[in-house]
């Protein structure tokens, strides 16, 4: 699945995308691996005690998580998945 | 008073005379400061059906209570007056650091009345102040009349100023202050060219007085921590600028790309924030008092784009990026530079260069009536001209100059002008989030976004996130945001303040430096009655239901592509609902129960 990261996250994964091999069932799942890859640097801004923190923007195939089954939205190989941190603009 | 200052001064340009006046505490208190303030003054002063670029129309300057304190981000002021390009009442919000210099000087308003029979501009020292001639400024851009203004003044004298824009009377022009920073829409730079009026310069020695020190600074400590801890307005902001925006819009598919044909642009990161941030960044910048710093502090070393200032904001990047469809980062911030030079509004110009596009694509328009200049969306080089022209009044900038309805209805096709009430929309595609489609529909000066902002819980997911394509509670929503938002925009507060403070930390805030007592709903309470008397002001000058509305290419063509591909804008369903939620009849008319309970009546 491709994975697409965002504002301080590119920083953090010194990527803005990524072709991402290991098999995740949900979002959960992902992000859980996403952690153990990247660490602190990266899961500051968007995991807290194994939930999504804060106001981090987790979009699949185009929709926010929160509008589908949050955590717990599946995944497949073809799936699309932006995450960005805590936002604001105007 | 405390945080007011207690005086008005009024200058009459026809004659010259010069007088101040008492604030009344009364009216302070009701309509809290700036937009509130000035909207109340014009309503009492002025024939809402007056002809906005004539002398009748007044040009009114004013800070809110907390500007010139040390409240976090709180610096900033209102121009508000007829709007030549909404018909509309307008009231355009800036930062920087004049808003507190007019409260140091001794005034919380500056009521320009007449027109000059020739240029001038006005020089505020503290009591004294003089009218002065300016013919030696006319013709000049803002950067230079600003350090021209400073040499004959004073070194540290803040100025505000039209540049030849506004000479021109553009409908689309702006007024700038410190040199970057811009009360941009609905036309209030052409208002201040028509008085022959080219710069206020301001500066003073007095204070603004705190009614309750001990509270006022627990308050604003508290504020400024709540502030800085929030992960939004605490880091994001000052590392990528409102600018990061592109990219969430755009994996939602609600960048409103090629005049709002479509809602997704392929190279959309091209000109988003985290690509400023690796190129042309070269500091963050702060108003007056802030604590967040989301300006930009940018250059330009591409020999064609050169250039150095401070942009581009989100919209400006959106407008002149993917609604031109255009994805060369230099030109996008070549055009900012050249707006921020010759005083243009950056939303109208981009989105009316867009529609000059479409118009152009679609052969409505030729070379012969661009007058040579090829405008095929994508076309960079010939967009940066476009905004040179329009700046300068030559050439079909002067058709640009009118901004995209007038232009695309003298062509006879304003459907294809994006604007409500005649005013440009922002960067938000109305069918891909409701909430702010119902805002653009009804917020007082038209196509605007910042005075209902919704895209904060419909996007952003703050406080909460809420379903962006459904229209369940969207009315109390907008209504509520409108309301909020008014009363934060009257009390001389930075909106992203909003990142981290509510309405009680306002209240709190206000309550200890006015010394009058605030609660959390008395100030929303405060927001509705400014928002409600905006719009009978609009009433009168003859708008009417039929304006509270979309182009029809957001209610009747679908977003094209992408995650939001199919969506249509379900205004008409909301409207009704929403004008039941603000206490208004069928016809959008507030009650007469509704007036009584905001002492409107």
């Amino acid at each position: 699945m491709k994975i697409s990261y965002f504002a301080l996250l590119r920083t953090a994964t010194n990527k803005t995308q990524e072709e991402w091999t290991r098999p995740a069932a949900t979002v959960r799942d992902l992000l859980r691996d996403l952690v153990a890859e990247y660490g602190p640097a990266f899961a500051r801004w968007i995991w807290k005690d194994d939930e999504l923190s804060g106001f981090a923007i987790v979009l699949v195939d185009g929709h926010d998580i929160r509008s589908r089954q949050g955590l717990d939205t599946p995944l497949t190989p073809d799936s699309e998945v932006f995450i960005f941190p805590p936002l604001a603009g105007g | 008073m405390h945080g007011w200052m207690g005086r008005i001064l009024r200058v009459d340009l026809t004659s010259g005379k010069i007088a101040t006046e008492a604030l009344n505490p009364r009216l302070a208190r009701d309509y809290i400061g700036a937009r509130g303030l000035g909207t109340r003054i014009m309503y009492d002063e002025v024939d809402p059906k007056v002809d906005p670029l004539s002398p009748e129309n007044k040009l009114i300057f004013v800070a809110g209570p907390m500007t010139g304190t040390f409240a976090p981000s709180t610096g900033r002021f209102d121009v508000v007056t007829k709007g030549p390009l909404t018909g509309t009442i307008a009231a355009s919000n800036s930062g920087g650091a004049w808003g507190p210099e007019l409260k140091y000087a001794g005034y919380d308003v500056l009521i320009l009345e007449g027109r000059s029979p020739k240029p001038v501009y006005l020089w505020i020292d503290n009591d004294k102040v003089a009218i002065r001639d300016a013919a030696h400024l006319w013709g000049k851009d803002v950067m230079e009349t600003t350090e021209q203004l400073n040499a004959e003044t004073a070194g540290d004298a803040k100025v505000a100023c039209i540049g030849p824009a506004g000479e021109h009377m553009a409908l689309i022009a702006s007024i700038m202050n410190d040199m970057q920073r811009a009360a941009g829409r609905s036309g209030v730079g052409a208002v201040m060219g028509s008085k022959n009026l080219k710069a206020v310069a301001v500066r003073g020695s007095n204070a603004v007085t705190v009614a309750d020190k001990a509270a006022f600074l627990a308050a604003v400590t508290r504020a400024s921590t709540m502030i800085k801890e929030h992960p939004v307005g605490g880091t994001g902001l000052r590392l990528y600028g409102t600018d990061v925006l592109v990219n969430i819009l755009n994996s939602v598919g609600g960048l409103p790309t090629g005049n709002f044909q479509d809602g997704c642009f392929a190279t959309a990161d091209k000109v988003g924030g985290e690509a400023l941030a690796a190129t042309q960044l070269q500091r963050p910048r702060g108003c007056f008092a802030c604590i967040i710093s989301c300006g930009r502090g940018t250059k330009v070393t591409n020999p064609k784009y050169k250039g150095e200032g401070e942009g581009p904001e989100y919209e400006t990047a959106w407008g002149f990026g993917p609604d031109c469809r255009i994805d060369d980062l230099d030109a996008v911030t070549k055009a900012n530079y050249l707006c921020n030079e010759y005083g243009l509004d950056t939303i109208s110009m981009a989105s009316t260069v867009a529609c000059a596009m479409e118009l152009y694509e679609r052969g409505i328009i030729t070379l012969k009536d661009t007058e040579g200049l090829e405008l095929p969306f994508g076309n960079a080089d010939a967009m940066v001209e476009a905004v040179r022209l329009t700046g300068r009044g030559e050439g079909f900038g002067r058709m640009l100059a009118l901004g995209s309805y007038r232009m695309a209805s003298h062509y006879g096709h304003p459907e294809l002008s994006m604007t409500v009430k005649k005013q440009e929309m922002p960067a938000y595609d109305p069918r891909a989030v409701q909430g702010i489609g119902l805002n653009y529909a009804t917020t007082n000066r038209g196509g605007c976004h910042v005075r209902g902002y919704t895209i904060s819980p419909e996007i952003l997911g703050v406080p909460v996130k809420v379903d962006k394509d459904s229209i369940d509670g969207k009315p109390e929503l907008v209504a509520l945001f409108q309301n909020l938002t008014a009363a934060i925009d009257s009390s001389g507060s930075c909106l992203f303040t909003t990142f981290g403070i509510g309405a009680p930390e306002y209240a709190e805030l206000m309550t200890a430096l006015t010394g009058v007592p605030y609660t959390a709903d008395g100030f929303v309470a405060a927001g509705e009655r400014i928002f409600n008397l905006e719009r009978l002001w609009n009433l009168k000058a003859g708008l009417s239901a039929k304006d509270d509305t979309l182009p029809p290419r957001m209610l009747e063509e679908p977003i094209r592509s992408g995650p939001s591909k199919g969506a249509v804008s379900r205004l008409p369903e909301m409207l009704p609902l929403y004008y039941g939620v603000r206490g208004w009849d069928a016809e959008g008319v507030p009650t007469k129960e509704k007036l009584a309970t905001l002492e409107l009546a």
